[in-house]
């Protein structure tokens, strides 16, 4: 069966009279007769669903027109409006628009006020009788995730949640149709669709997308093509009979619901009908059956385990349980360290990210909360959740823009009791864990039964094939003979009776063994073999990252070893530059490191020396400031940049560290004292501290004063320290007069120090009306005339 | 009035390395530009906020309730077709410069810099993906977008950044100017975006002119693109 669906509503209020900036909704109260007429005349074009007016019907839309308020009272209204169109075979669709606001973190609305939001608007048109929940228009997963729940909770009728996708097919948040399709058939939608934003062409791929993906019907409702602003006027140029064509395109492509968004009128719909009306259903994409590949999906990503996929590497660090750091970092709230091992598993190959929160004594639900919160900015893998805490768990779902794994659901009744529900809820798959109240089987065949107990309590509570990750259960080798081959037998009997994904926590099993990693990467190779789907591991173990990549190839998850030839084919070795092979002398060595900024090396180079009976001056002269000089050159001709510059000033900084660390009693005169200041009202000081560090690294004696400095301080400072040289800073149009300024106040207080100025702004030009002794465009222009100023003085 | 707080999950590493000067550069210790991504996406915290507004072009005027006119230079010549105009600020935060800061007390100089481009490119793709954003809700009613047009760019003086910033909402994500008109956090970003009936047919040549690095005076700049 074909369901057809009406079109637009706003423009039909607008056409009857509805003035610009009106509340479309409040018409429900006080014109139901307009609203009813324009359902009257999609229902006579042959929709079999319409839509109540109620899109912008939410308490925070609402309150743009101050009727907050009034939200029952509007709803039920455009319900009855509704009715009052209807004959005994139409359908009505409660319609259910965004809030206009993105949830956090991408948006300052709570995911719990949204929810409360959607509650109140979905209980009103439930109660005023609607025969289903239309979610509409949504861009953000979140928002479309907190709709579903509160429909789920506040009526029993089916949902239908309808997506909107950019050209790229993907919302502007990032979620594709695959990845959207995933996360809302788990957590009970109905039908699953799209519409809005696009035309019916630009909409036939998704539709295609998401008929592969899912079990579910499809809906779409495309605007009349993309829209032209004429004379101030939003037009969308699609014509209904095109609009007919293209209808017949998406239901043949898998649409069971169908109507129009924007633009479209009951022509369209007309149009619509009857292109479809004589389609076989039998003609249509066959729907999609659950199967046993368990999928995750992130906000912006799927991964897919099981048998005929890649093996989904678990990465495993993000878990406090014996690390110091880790557990203050999360106990403190920072969560720098989080996202570190975040970010550094993935490069190193996580596929899903297990996140632990178990600091005792913080509150896990909070943490868990945030923790999601702020790594589904950052990365875009599938977590699994990994906790024993009811709260945090439920925290971590409600957080999370996907679909997660509970990581574990047990044979315990309050693990079952607590964690089922809560996975049916959130739509979240379970990695079942074969302990039993009796503890924790020891054969195979045992751990089969309970994780079989498990699955059929799973699936009591609504949970499908599908939901499920099995874990074969590793306790140590060195504590129990057996923990290797009951693992591996119970891997093999999963796969024969079950059939599910599989995982284990691999580095259990060398626990208390030395070479633990050599165990790990052996176990982890014969686990593949045996059927491991998504081992939890420690991502950064090179030996395991080699084993992985071997066993991809050999258990047929890399064709034709593409992945590993281009991860281990040896490299064309790069052509030896002449300039970077090794001197004999230890000087020029020391003076090649500082050139090529090798910070580490530079120290032993220089201990060397000094043990060799080269004198602390001879390195100074010979190696370190011949060496600055150097990239000074390079620099100032363009063959070497500044980052270059700065390494080279750290490294030649290590090497003088070495002397003075060596022979304490190495001293250096100083070149002269330099007074450096970003100008009054500037805040702006990398280019200032570019200079200073430089400067230092050439022998100066540098007085920084930091940013924003008045002329009177500088003044001050400047005769306080017999300065030889000011140098003064200003980035911006806006500051730049202070440069006047303190150059006249230090004239004016008898300064006899040399001014040189500089910053993005400043110009020769603008340096000599400012009567400035010295321009430096860059910094180490700066270095070279203050060499020059005090060659000069001393001469 | 629109908030948005985009996901930073990618530092461009290219865009990076010619924010600090690197891009003529072919050998530099990749540890160094990884580390400076990496930093740079722990503590950039993307924030955006946007209000849009009547545009009237013959006056060059922005409709806000005190409406804000445009000088005659290169911004208006750009809006000269807008009918609205998004006013918008982006922003990462204080915590990439208090990091900057530390880099360069502690006499790391190099990470330093190279984490002060890594933030700039981090607020720039804050920005960019704000308005891909608006561009999409925009689109929806038929506009185009017109790139983003910054204060201090083609003779547009920064004085007006205090009002970009009140029309933009700026204060919902705590960006401030000072006195002198610059932006706190200093990875902050304020621009003027024009939706136009029609999508702009704008020329190769035409894009050069208006690019950002055009239209900006800092001929010397590290970053400055050919």
């Amino acid at each position: 069966m074909i369901y057809i669906f009406d079109g637009a509503m706003g423009t039909m209020l607008q056409n009857a009279g509805l003035p610009p900036g009106y509340c479309p909704e409040l018409w429900n109260i006080q014109q139901p007769e307009s609203v009813t007429t324009i359902h009257k005349s999609y229902i006579s074009s042959g929709a079999d669903i319409i839509e109540t007016n109620t899109f912008g019907a939410n308490r925070i839309k609402l309150t743009h027109y101050k009727l907050q308020d009034k939200v029952a009272l509007i709803n039920t209204a455009a319900v009855q409006a509704a009715r009052a169109a209807c004959g005994p075979n139409t359908k009505i669709a409660g319609s259910i628009g965004p809030t206009g606001k993105l949830i956090v973190p991408l948006g300052d609305l709570t995911f719990d006020y949204a929810y409360e939001v959607f509650f109140e608007q979905i209980s009103a048109l439930d109660q005023a009788g609607v025969d289903m929940i239309l979610i509409e228009t949504i861009i953000d997963i979140q928002e479309m995730r907190a709709a579903l729940l509160a429909a789920k909770a506040a009526s029993n009728k089916p949902v239908i949640c309808q997506m909107s996708f950019g050209a790229d097919e993907r919302t502007v948040t990032g979620t594709d149709p695959i990845t959207a399709a995933i996360t809302l058939e788990a957590m009970g939608a109905d039908v699953i669709g799209a519409n809005c934003s696009l035309g019916p062409a630009q909409l036939l791929p998704i539709v295609q997308k998401l008929v592969k993906t899912t079990s579910c019907p499809i809906s779409v409702q495309a605007n009349a093509g993309m829209p032209s602003l004429i004379n101030k006027q939003t037009i969308f140029p699609m014509g209904p009979d095109e609009m007919g064509i293209w209808a017949k395109k998406l239901v043949l492509a898998g649409a069971h619901y169908i109507g129009g968004c924007c633009g479209t009128t009951p022509e369209h719909i007309k149009s619509i009908r009857q292109a479809v009306k004589h389609l076989s259903t039998s003609n249509l994409p066959i729907i999609q059956q659950a199967n046993k590949t368990t999928a995750l999906t992130s906000r912006t990503k799927t991964i897919y385990l099981g048998a005929n996929h890649p093996t989904a590497i678990i990465g495993e660090r993000i878990n406090p349980t014996g690390r110091k750091q880790l557990a203050a970092d999360i106990a403190s709230g920072q969560f720098i360290s989080v996202k570190k091992e975040a970010l550094s598993q993935i490069r190193a190959g996580a596929h899903i990210l297990d996140i632990n929160m178990g600091v005792p004594g913080i509150d896990q639900a909070q943490a868990m909360e945030y923790a999601i919160q702020e790594l589904s900015m950052l990365v875009d893998t599938p977590f699994a959740i990994d906790t024993t805490d009811p709260k945090a768990l439920e925290a971590g779902l409600k957080a999370y823009p996907g679909r997660a794994l509970i990581n574990s659901v047990s044979a315990e009744p309050e693990r079952l009791e607590a964690f089922l529900p809560l996975a049916k809820k959130y739509g979240a798959a379970i990695l079942c864990l074969p302990i039993s109240p009796e503890g924790v089987p020891k054969t195979a065949q045992e751990r089969l039964h309970v994780t079989q107990q498990i699955i059929h309590e799973a699936f009591a509570v609504g949970l499908k094939p599908g939901d499920f990750v099995l874990d074969a259960l590793i306790l140590t080798a060195a504590a129990d003979a057996t923990a290797g081959i009951e693992a591996l037998a119970t891997l093999k009997l999963y796969r024969q009776h079950l059939g599910y994904p599989t995982t284990m926590g691999l580095s259990n099993i060398s626990f208390g063994l030395p070479r633990r990693d050599a165990i790990n990467a052996t176990f982890c190779a014969m686990a593949l073999d045996a059927g491991l789907d998504a081992p939890i591991l420690n991502p950064y173990d090179p030996l395991m990252q080699h084993t992985l990549a071997a066993s991809a190839l050999l258990l047929g998850h890399d064709p034709r070893g593409r992945s590993y030839s281009i991860r281990y084919a040896p490299t064309s070795q790069p052509e030896q530059r002449t300039d970077t092979t090794t001197p004999k002398n230890v000087i020029a060595q020391i003076r090649q490191a500082i050139v090529s900024g090798e910070k580490e090396a530079v120290v032993l180079l220089v201990e060397q020396a000094l043990k060799e009976g080269n004198s602390s001056i001879a390195i100074s002269e010979q190696a370190l400031t011949s060496a600055m000089n150097e990239v000074g050159i390079a620099f100032g001709s363009g063959q070497c940049f500044l980052p270059q510059v700065l390494l080279s000033a750290e490294t030649m900084r290590a090497a003088f560290l070495t002397i003075k660390k060596v022979l304490p009693s190495h001293t250096t005169t100083s070149l002269g004292t330099v007074i450096l200041a970003t100008v009054k009202g500037d805040i702006h000081d990398l280019g200032k501290n570019i200079v200073a560090a430089l400067l230092e690294n050439n022998g100066f004696t540098v007085i920084d004063l930091g940013k924003d400095i008045s002329p009177e301080k500088i003044v001050q400072e400047a005769l306080a320290h017999n300065a030889d040289i000011i140098g003064l800073c200003a980035l911006m149009t806006t500051t730049m007069p202070q440069i006047d300024n303190t150059i006249t106040a230090l004239k004016a207080a008898g300064c006899q120090a040399q001014t040189i100025v500089g910053g993005a702004v400043l110009t020769q030009e603008y340096a000599n009306q400012a009567n400035a002794n010295s321009y430096a465009a860059n910094a180490v222009d700066a270095v070279n005339i203050a060499k020059k100023i005090m060659g000069t003085k001393t001469h | 009035m629109p908030l948005y707080n985009p996901a930073i999950k990618n530092i461009n590493i290219e865009e990076m390395k010619r924010y600090s000067g690197l891009a003529k550069c072919s050998e530099f210790p990749q540890h160094l530009l990884d580390q400076a991504c990496t930093e740079a996406q722990l503590v950039s915290q993307g924030k955006a906020s946007w209000q849009i507004y009547d545009y009237n072009a013959h006056t060059a005027t922005i409709m806000s309730p005190e409406p804000l006119r445009l000088p005659p230079t290169v911004i208006s010549k750009h809006l000269a077709n807008a009918l609205k105009v998004v006013v918008i600020a982006v922003t990462i935060g204080p915590k990439l410069e208090e990091l900057v800061s530390n880099y360069f007390t502690n006499n790391e100089y190099t990470l330093g810099l190279l984490l002060d481009a890594a933030g700039t490119t981090a607020v720039e793709i804050a920005a960019d993906q704000a308005c891909e954003l608006i561009k999409q809700e925009v689109n929806k009613q038929g506009y185009s977008t017109l790139f983003r047009f910054s204060p201090g760019y083609g003779q547009w003086d920064i004085t007006v950044q205090p009002q970009i910033l009140s029309l933009a909402n700026a204060d919902e994500i705590n960006i401030t100017a000072t006195p002198s008109c610059m932006l706190l956090p200093r990875k902050s970003i304020t621009a003027v975006i024009g939706l136009t009936a029609n999508a702009p047919t704008i020329t190769h040549d035409e894009k050069i002119k208006l690019s950002k690095c055009h239209q900006c005076q800092q001929v010397n700049c590290l970053a400055r693109k050919e």
